[in-house]
């Protein structure tokens, strides 16, 4: 196990501007439950018009097992000492405003209101190079204490990704555990040059916005790496044909006027 | 509702490590499935009980797959049964269910391991 602790790369508190559209049909949850329905392909919504749609509708979703990579654990935390909120606020106002709280060039697209559980959101993430990612997650769960994504295939992880909130010694802490392997072998090879790094960056640029959001003092978000299974699933190879990075760049390339969609706008 | 305290039994049953749950799977439960884990032993077959689970929340279930991906590296397999019909739709959305087995119950999942032993000789 590796903890780090890390700063902010740029300024946390220059949030993007909430760019949410209406939620995908999904189906509904089940009465009284958390949970979003089953779903065998995923449907998405009214897509905004600066929102590049690609790689989501039609996907089925891919956790951890479907992945190719090595399985990582990957846990972010950051105390909110000084800010007079509880988990169950801090939850809230995240699932309102999740995009909000992504580093600058990084695009949520999700509802209007709050996550809810069966909810599709699209991603357009900014790569290095001014390349962009065009992928989605479905809210898989959301309660007063936390909520859950999941990816569809294509996207760079195979993951879950939960989001708590949960009391400490009075202090509201915040928590952000994935549990991921690289989708595919492409993927896996960018893991230990730029894409650990990347997604470590992201995350606790993320934490920092959001406990600067609530005034919190002394910010220091902590960072562990764990290596469940150092293996790679060959089986999924194959998850290669789906890869979202490079359906996203074809897909740019012969259709130029895309280059107008966000594309790491930073 | 409050949370109902998470606790595990471990008993061998025709060769196989079952894993009875009791209570509600969530951050709590972390400690006390990776004790489970220890304590089936060298058991090749891990079967998760859920008959007496409560409520399970979205870091249950990254639990139930961070203690798949340890028999995966162990080379365990994990099997499940006496899921309600909403844990199942639950394994079902993460397509858990694509990678486990799952029983109705310990019994048939017991039944089938005897079957397993045996060869397939009843």
């Amino acid at each position: 196990m590796t903890t780090e602790t890390g700063q902010p790369g740029g300024d946390p508190t220059e949030a993007i501007p909430t760019e949410a559209s209406p939620a995908a049909p999904m189906p509904a949850a089940p009465a009284a439950s958390n949970w979003a329905a089953p779903v065998s392909r995923l449907a998405v919504g009214v897509v905004p018009t600066d929102a590049l749609n690609l790689n989501v509708a039609g996907r089925r979703l891919a956790g951890p097992v479907q992945g190719f990579g090595q399985l990582w654990q990957k846990t972010y935390r950051v105390r909110l000492t000084g800010a007079d909120v509880t988990p169950a606020a801090v939850i809230r106002t995240w699932k309102e405003h999740f995009g909000d709280f992504w580093p600058k060039g990084n695009h949520f697209y999700g509802p209007l209101t709050s996550l809810q559980p069966g909810e599709v959101a699209l991603l357009n993430l900014a790569l290095p190079g001014k390349m962009t990612l065009s992928t989605g997650v479905l809210v898989i769960f959301a309660d007063d204490e936390s909520f859950a994504f999941m990816t569809p295939e294509g996207h760079q992880f195979a993951s879950f990704i939960t989001f708590s909130s949960y009391a400490d010694d009075g202090v509201a802490v915040v928590q952000i555990q994935a549990l991921l392997r690289a989708s595919d072998p492409l993927y896996e090879l960018s893991m230990p040059i730029v894409a650990q790094r990347t997604e470590d960056r992201f995350w606790n640029d993320t934490l920092w916005a959001l406990a600067a959001s609530f005034g919190a003092a002394d910010v220091t978000v902590e960072m562990e790496r764990v290596c469940v299974d150092h293996r790679r699933q060959w089986r999924y190879a194959g998850n290669i044909r789906q890869n979202a990075a490079i359906r996203t760049a074809l897909y740019k390339l012969t259709h130029p006027r895309a280059w107008f969609h966000h594309s790491g706008d930073a | 509702m409050p949370a109902s305290r998470f606790e595990t039994e471990v008993r061998l049953e025709a060769g196989i490590a079952v894993v009875l749950m009791r209570g509600d799977i969530d951050r709590e439960a972390e400690s006390g499935l990776a004790a489970a884990y220890l304590a089936a032993g060298d058991a090749s077959v891990i079967l998760l009980d859920f008959t007496a689970v409560g409520y399970i929340n979205s870091t249950g279930i990254a639990l139930i797959v961070r203690f798949l991906a340890d028999g995966r590296r162990d080379r365990r397999e994990i099997r499940a049964c006496a899921l309600s019909p909403h844990y199942t739709e639950i394994f079902e959305l993460t397509r858990l269910s694509d990678y486990m087995h799952i029983f109705d119950d310990a019994a048939s999942a017991t039944a089938v391991a005897t079957s397993e032993m045996t060869g397939g000789r009843s």
